[in-house]
């Protein structure tokens, strides 16, 4: 299924960031006086609210517009989202779930080979690029599919894309050029 | 030169010479033309023996009507924006780039990637130095020179993250591919700043053999090339017995102890460390290694296959020990068999019990719902009994094996059924979690199916379990509890929000009240009668500075200014009260023909507080030896205090000279206006001389 053979490629999915609409205003002091599990940030004008069952941190903003992140699947974060929502209609605000939408899908995946980044990085010259003074992976960005894969020397890697099917995808997409540039199997000491 | 025709022979071959300015017909050698304008560069030698060139290069595609005269190095004369910033760019590119000791070509070649940048607009909305920087660390790249992207944010003082960006996204605009850094580029240019004497070059050499290896162990992929380095040097320089201890090497490298340890560490597991210094410089070892962090990832990985066998290995004992738990039990039931019966009876009560509990505490009222409960039910109960049998089956065969009691398989047989029951009493939690779990998707299922965008934001309260979420509000008591503390937290904020909202509210009664936008108030205009006057006011607003003597400036006008400012004083005087206090607070009044020395007397704004404005004074800090034509007596009475905190008492007669007082609004700057003005008050005793 992922071009390898013999094992499958386990995609681990570590964090889901969803934004949704309340579509009416909230008092963020209500809810920070009256909440458990709040953070007021009057500074930066949001209120932090986590929960605990699917574990999520939400940030909410008086205009109703919330974001939700640290699910760990799409439908966990739409779970998550209308559970807070409801904790806000509890707490007596009329609100509207709508234009929920899942922005960003962060995934882990790891090859059971490394890569030799270098050369990684010459076979696809624009669309990779690679600065070990900044940062010790390289970054490959598919622009069809919107998304970013980061290859470590280990052989992990990076996925984020807007949304499940297209991180798969680039993982696809990228297997057979790291598998042409995978580092030799040596001798270990 | 257009070739003309000979008058006198009427040749056409005429020969221009440039140097003389000249045009001479080669047929019958009559001079054509004299002093021919030429538009070759002339030098001409300056004071010191300098030569300079007479004459400028104008560009070719600069603006046509641009005339530079004089020194020609006016920059907003009348040019374009582009030209000015294409201008202002490469004059930032020469400055940065002799800081890196840059060469012409490369000066030239970054400013090429500069004009292309500049036409495709990507100096929008980013900083002129990052962009820079970018562009001379991109040249750095192509041409290999040994410049670390550290230096340039060194030099600038910016985060390397950032020039990093930039680079980055530059590269990727202008399709340039610089090529990845080598290591070993950096090798001879740290070596030399370590300093090894004579033999920098064969420590260089030495400390490259090592970073090769160093590759071909995998040790440099993903890590940065400044740190590889620094090991190696440091080894190198052992080799070769010099003593560099870490620290010399981490400030000429930039990278932490930690790092260079660590890589010190990794070097030390290849099997090139266990070489000797002459086996090392003679021979290369074939094999190559893994990269540190695959071998560790690798490690990790046994690690957890090894945790996993044991857990295995552990769950099979548990297995095995319930097995012997539930014969013990069969025997225990086998001896009591009218509890049996009982105990039959219990079990059969139990079960639909469960059942009960269990439907009671799912989500209401849909026949869906109590179908999917059951249908879950059955297939928990199928699951179990698989496994029960499954490890009744192991328990068979481990007993065969181990016990040498007969076991009956046939007592076995018999009790697995009622043995179900009990077992799912005991195992009880996880049916109901495994059940929620399955609830739980299959709700999210069927919603998805049933056309899931909420019509205009309906609230789907399928499976939230309400009292779950009413844990999460909390209750009266407690929402005082915590207002309280809210309210001791965020006080500060609360009260500046207070005050700033009855500030907006008193103006907008007052019919005053301004936008938030700053406006940049334009400077005012100085109405001034003469010159001196015009200097004076002009150093009343300006703040001053330190480095200019005043005394001579004062000097300067003085003698003529001061009969003309004493009239003029009173109604100045007004006038730039209101001025002062709209513009900052200041309460302090302005005595005009003392304001030239008031402002001589240190960096800041000097002010003399005259009694009619009661507004609040700050205790003066500073004190000022100027005299005061006007008012003294009020002035001297503010002087008793401030003896006390004149630094330079011995200078100025405190009695005569009334202090000029401050209002600071910070107080730091207090100590440098006043040292400001010891160096000041030091220098001229003239002070005391005036009037």
């Amino acid at each position: 299924m992922d071009s390898s053979g013999d094992e499958a490629l386990d995609i681990i999915i570590t964090n889901v960031v969803a934004t949704f609409r309340t579509r009416c205003h909230l008092n963020l002091r209500t809810i920070a006086l009256e909440g458990t599990n709040v953070i007021y940030k009057p500074e930066d004008g949001k209120v932090l609210m986590k929960l605990r069952k699917p574990k999520i941190t939400a940030s909410i903003w008086s205009s109703g517009k919330i974001i939700c992140t640290g699910a760990t699947s799409e439908d966990e974060a739409k779970l998550g989202a209308r559970r807070l929502a409801r904790c806000l209609q509890k707490l007596g605000f009329k609100v509207n779930f709508s234009a929920f939408k899942v922005v960003n899908v962060l995934a882990v995946c790891s090859m059971p080979f490394a890569v030799h980044l270098i050369d990684f990085t010459k076979n696809n010259r624009p669309i990779a690029s690679y600065e070990p003074e900044l940062h010790p992976a390289a970054m490959y960005r598919i622009k069809t599919l919107k998304a970013t894969v980061q290859v470590f020397s280990t052989g992990s890697l990076t996925v984020t894309g807007p949304n499940v099917q297209n991180v798969a995808a680039a993982v696809e997409h990228i297997y057979p050029l790291l598998f042409e540039c995978q580092k030799p199997k040596p001798l270990c000491k | 030169m257009t070739s003309r025709v000979c008058r006198t022979c009427g040749g056409s071959d005429i020969d221009v010479d440039q140097a003389r300015g000249s045009a001479v017909c080669t047929g019958c050698g009559s001079v054509l033309e004299d002093n021919i304008i030429v538009s070759e560069v002339q030098f001409v030698e300056g004071s010191g023996g300098v030569s300079s060139t007479v004459g400028q290069f104008v560009s070719a595609d600069g603006p046509v009507k641009a005339p530079i005269l004089g020194s020609g190095f006016h920059i907003s004369v009348g040019k374009e924006s582009r030209a000015q910033t294409l201008q202002s760019g490469k004059r930032q590119i020469q400055q940065l780039g002799s800081q890196l000791q840059l060469n012409q070509h490369c000066l030239d070649t970054a400013f090429n990637f500069f004009k292309l940048v500049v036409s495709k607009h990507l100096t929008r909305g980013r900083k002129m130095e990052h962009v820079i920087a970018a562009c001379l660390y991109l040249v750095c790249r192509t041409e290999g020179t040994p410049h670390m992207l550290l230096d340039l944010s060194d030099l600038l003082q910016v985060n390397v993250y950032i020039l990093g960006k930039t680079f980055l996204l530059l590269a990727r605009e202008l399709c340039i591919n610089a090529p990845a850094i080598d290591p070993c580029l950096y090798i001879p240019r740290f070596a030399h700043m370590l300093e090894f004497g004579m033999k920098t070059h064969e420590v260089s050499m030495t400390a490259l053999r090592l970073v090769q290896r160093m590759k071909r162990d995998w040790m440099h992929t993903g890590r940065r090339p400044s740190g590889l380095c620094g090991a190696a040097l440091l080894v190198a320089a052992r080799m070769h017995k010099f003593r560099r201890s870490v620290k010399d090497v981490i400030s000429v490298v930039k990278v932490c102890q930690t790092t260079l340890r660590k890589r010190l560490t990794e070097f030390e597991d290849t099997p090139t460390s266990q070489l000797t210094i002459d086996e090392f410089m003679k021979v290369d070892l074939e094999q190559e290694c893994d990269p540190p962090s695959f071998t560790a990832g690798q490690h990790k990985a046994k690690m957890q296959q090894l945790e996993q066998e044991l857990a295995r290995k552990l769950d099979e004992v548990e297995g095995e020990i319930s097995c012997f738990k539930d014969e013990i039990e069969t025997e225990l039931e086998k001896s009591r068999p009218k509890l049996r019966g009982v105990y039959a009876a219990y079990t059969k009560e139990i079960a639909p019990e469960e059942e009960e509990v269990l439907s009671s505490t799912s989500d209401p009222e849909e026949t869906e719902e109590t179908e999917m409960q059951a249908t879950t039910q059955h297939l928990t109960q199928d699951f179990l009994c698989q496994v029960i049998q499954e490890e009744e089956g192991q328990g068979k065969t481990a007993d065969e094996g181990f016990c040498d009691q007969e076991t009956e398989p046939e007592t076995l047989g018999t009790t697995t059924r009622p043995q179900v029951t009990p077992l799912s009493v005991i195992l009880g939690k996880l049916p109901s979690a495994a059940r929620l779990g399955l609830q739980e998707s299959f709700h999210t299922f069927a919603g998805s199916e049933t056309g899931e965008v909420p019509q205009s934001g309906e609230l789907d309260l399928k499976d939230i379990d309400d009292q779950e979420i009413e844990k999460y509000i909390l209750n009266e008591k407690e929402v005082e509890v915590k207002t309280e503390l809210w309210m001791k937290q965020n006080a500060e904020y609360l009260k500046e929000q207070k005050e700033k909202e009855e500030r907006i509210n008193k103006e907008k009664e007052q019919g005053t009240y301004k936008e938030k936008k700053k406006k940049y108030k334009k400077r005012e205009q100085i109405e001034a009668s003469t010159a001196g006057e015009a200097i004076e006011k002009m150093l009343e607003k300006k703040k001053i500075s330190s480095k200019i003597n005043y005394d001579v400036l004062r000097d300067l006008n003085g003698v003529t200014g001061s009969p003309s400012t004493t009239t003029s004083d009173p109604p100045e005087g007004n006038a730039t009260r209101k001025r002062l206090s709209r513009r900052r607070r200041k309460t302090s009044e302005v005595n005009p023909d003392l304001s030239v020395n008031a402002t001589i007397m240190g960096k800041r704004f000097r002010r003399l507080i005259s009694s009619t404005p009661k507004k609040k004074k700050t205790p003066p800090q500073v004190e000022t030896a100027v005299t005061m034509a006007t008012k003294p007596t009020t002035t001297e009475a503010a002087a008793a205090p401030t003896p006390d905190a004149i630094p330079d008492t011995g200078s100025t007669p405190p009695a005569a000279p009334p202090p000029a007082e401050e209002e600071e609004e910070e107080e730091e700057l207090e100590e440098e206006c006043v040292s400001a003005l010891q160096l000041v008050g030091d220098y001229g005793c003239e002070e005391e001389e005036v009037f």
